[in-house]
């Protein structure tokens, strides 16, 4: 009964039916209707993922370790890291403030590293994955939650604000932070949703037939 | 099947419908059951979709006025200084010739919010009452206002990055105000706006910019 509706597809934006076509890896398939993207092909799509998430979580320490800026002024100083903005926030009682930036530049960024990496893992070395499909629901719905780059825009706001009137120091966390934002940004354009299902069916079939 | 070129129909109008999480394609009557493949309460359109978005989109313009009467944060150099608002913060950037930068924090604090609020409502209320427009258009703009709706959480990222790297006693000190609260609460809300609006519910209100008629038959059934 399922494979009868595989030849369709309905557009996830407008809901437009249309018949699948088959498609070259540098051919996306758009909606007539709306122009939403339906479909398209990614080469590689899990080695990359794999490759950029496991960066990612390395890089991910550093950039929240070590100090995005120092600052000097008339002897004393004071660096900042990630985590340090939201604590700081805290302590002088903006609880909600302290909490999403706690939410948006390291806990959303980390799951979605974790997640990623649990994904191209599984499916590369075709691992038994029970938690493939929650991996892909956390992956997929905090796409957009995650908030580096803004994070980073706003240390560069900040660099500005302040050069005037203190000696400011660029800290390794701040490169860490940048390539970490390459990297993530490179694997959001990597991570093919309805390629990847595709994959965890074919995946979840095979491990069926060992059985 | 009919020439899909020619008429446009709606999955949901021939008896099917689309996993929001996976895509997979299944049948209308299977709504309210769970995708055989991730596991995600099947629906064909988002349940209470417009009233969703409507609550979020009116709490957020309400605490839009909070968000910019109160002020933001407090910089004190050597135990002088006034707290600031987020449009006194961009006047101070621009007293100070700093144009550009004053120009991207005006613009993710209050363009970028503003226009977003704008875009939802126009949305909402052309969905609601079933006003004729261009859909097309509609979703493009939708496509915009989701995607740049984060950029307004710039001016939090700043103040939490100022507050944890200004704190020299009383040399200079920054603390942040309950403002910031109101208007991370307002981006919060307008982004919550933009998710429970379904997208889908553009085109099922209007076909009218179509070049095929929806009356086309379709002997399907």
């Amino acid at each position: 009964m399922q494979g009868t509706l595989t030849h369709l597809i309905a557009c996830h934006e407008c809901d437009l039916l249309i018949e699948r076509v088959a498609n070259q890896p540098d051919q996306d398939v758009i909606c007539p209707r709306c122009h939403a993207r339906l479909y398209y092909t990614t080469l590689n799509s899990i080695e990359r993922l794999l490759a950029l998430s496991l960066a990612g979580l390395i890089l991910f320490i550093p950039a929240n370790l070590f100090p995005i800026l120092s600052l000097r002024v008339f002897g004393q100083s004071q660096s900042e890291i990630i985590l340090q903005s939201a604590l700081s926030l805290y302590e002088g009682g903006l609880i909600v403030v302290a909490l999403l930036i706690l939410l948006f530049a390291v806990v959303v960024p980390l799951i979605q590293l974790i997640a990623l990496f649990y994904i191209s893992f599984t499916l590369h070395y075709r691992w038994e994955g029970r938690l493939l499909r929650q991996a892909m629901h956390s992956y997929q719905h905090l796409r957009g939650w995650g908030m580096l780059e803004i994070f980073l825009l706003g240390v560069l706001i900040s660099i500005i604000k302040l050069k005037d009137i203190a000696d400011l120091e660029i800290g390794l966390g701040l490169y860490s932070l940048a390539a970490l934002i390459v990297v993530i940004t490179l694997s959001s354009i990597f991570f093919n949703p309805h390629q990847i299902w595709h994959q965890i069916d074919l995946h979840r079939k095979q491990s069926r037939s060992h059985d | 099947m009919t020439n899909l070129k020619t008429t446009f129909r709606s999955a949901r109008d021939n008896g099917y419908l689309l996993c929001s999480d996976c895509e997979k394609l299944h049948y209308l009557h299977q709504e309210g059951q769970h995708c055989d493949r991730c596991g995600a309460h099947l629906h064909s359109r988002i349940a209470n979709s417009m009233s969703l978005s409507w609550a979020c989109l009116i709490a957020s313009m309400l605490l839009f006025l909070p968000a910019n009467l109160l002020p933001i944060m407090t910089f004190k150099t050597f135990g002088q200084g006034e707290p600031n608002t987020i449009i006194g913060g961009v006047l101070h950037l621009l007293e100070q010739d700093m144009l550009m930068i004053g120009l991207v924090v005006l613009i993710a604090s209050i363009v970028v919010p503003v226009l977003k609020m704008i875009a939802l409502t126009i949305l909402l209320c052309t969905v609601q009452f079933g006003l004729q427009t261009n859909l097309r258009q509609k979703t493009m703009m939708f496509r915009v206002v989701e995607w740049i709706g984060r950029w307004s959480m710039l001016d939090i990222f700043v103040i939490g990055i100022l507050v944890a790297l200004v704190q020299l006693g009383s040399i200079a000190h920054i603390e942040g105000n309950h403002g910031a609260t109101a208007f991370a609460i307002v981006v919060l809300l307008t982004m919550f706006s933009a998710i429970a609006f379904d997208t889908r519910l553009i085109w099922d209100n209007g076909t009218s910019d179509l070049p095929a008629d929806s009356t086309d038959h379709k002997d399907d059934s």
